[in-house]
């Protein structure tokens, strides 16, 4: 595994992210009535976060042609604990004990299935 | 402080668009990962953009299910916050394995099994502070 794989794995990692984020503060919008500037804030919101994604995506398929599944899967079970903490600090939801606690389950348990 | 909306019931409610959103993302996977191998040309040197995956009709077909998955990802995230809706999203990665061993007949290690075991604890752990709260509704 090279740094430049490595790299790869880590952007496509940070983008899906990131989409995620920008997704779910679009879809929030939609909660709120429709304040002023309604429109274009949630269209840059939703291009922007299916952007993220895309870029991720196309990322995960030419990974998925260098590597097995079983190699790239751990990495996604860091999206569980990293979604966790950065919706709790960039759209301040609340992450409880027991919600901290079912995540790292979660990721530890997607790396113990594709270590196999 | 934001009103909480009260979410649809019936084919808008959006567990059921949870639960939809996770077997398209299942389905579009297993897609995904065949038609990649069938396709993978790595003498070329754009085949890190992972482009050449879509000469492979089975990769076309996956990504109708990621644009289904997607849309009701989009409908969950209106109404479920992502600290929560995302972690029980990834219910996938038990049922991935568990698909290939009840379908395919692949042997599932103990190592995986006790994976698969982690997975489903932690999303107990996860839904049921969500479930108490759905009760109080």
């Amino acid at each position: 595994v090279s740094w430049f794989s490595l790299t790869l794995i880590m952007t496509s990692l940070i983008t899906f992210v990131a989409g995620q984020l920008l997704l779910k503060k679009g879809m929030d919008l939609t909660n709120d009535g429709s304040p002023e500037g309604f429109r274009g804030r949630f269209l840059f919101l939703l291009v922007s976060g299916i952007l993220a994604m895309t870029i991720s995506f196309f990322l995960t398929l030419g990974l998925l042609q260098r590597f097995d599944l079983s190699y790239l899967y751990p990495f996604q079970g860091l999206s569980v604990i990293l979604i966790a903490i950065t919706a709790a600090v960039a759209l301040r939801e609340k992450l409880t004990l027991q919600l901290a606690i079912g995540a790292l389950l979660i990721s530890a348990g997607i790396v113990l299935v594709s270590l196999s | 402080l934001k009103t909480r909306i009260s979410p649809p019931s019936g084919f808008g409610n959006p567990w059921l668009q949870l639960a939809l959103s996770v077997i398209f993302v299942l389905v579009s996977e297993l897609l995904l990962k065949r038609g990649a191998s069938q396709t993978a040309d790595l003498t070329n040197s754009w085949s890190w953009t992972g482009i050449g995956g879509l000469a492979s009709p089975l990769v076309w077909l996956a990504i109708i299910f990621v644009i289904l998955s997607f849309l009701s990802w989009l409908y969950v995230l209106k109404y479920i916050p992502l600290s929560i809706a995302f972690p029980l999203s990834r219910v996938v990665d038990a049922l991935v394995p568990l698909c290939s061993w009840i379908f395919l007949g692949e042997m599932i290690s103990t190592r995986r099994w006790c994976g698969i075991a982690l997975v489903i604890i932690g999303l107990a752990v996860v839904a049921r502070p969500v479930a108490r709260m759905e009760e109080r509704l």
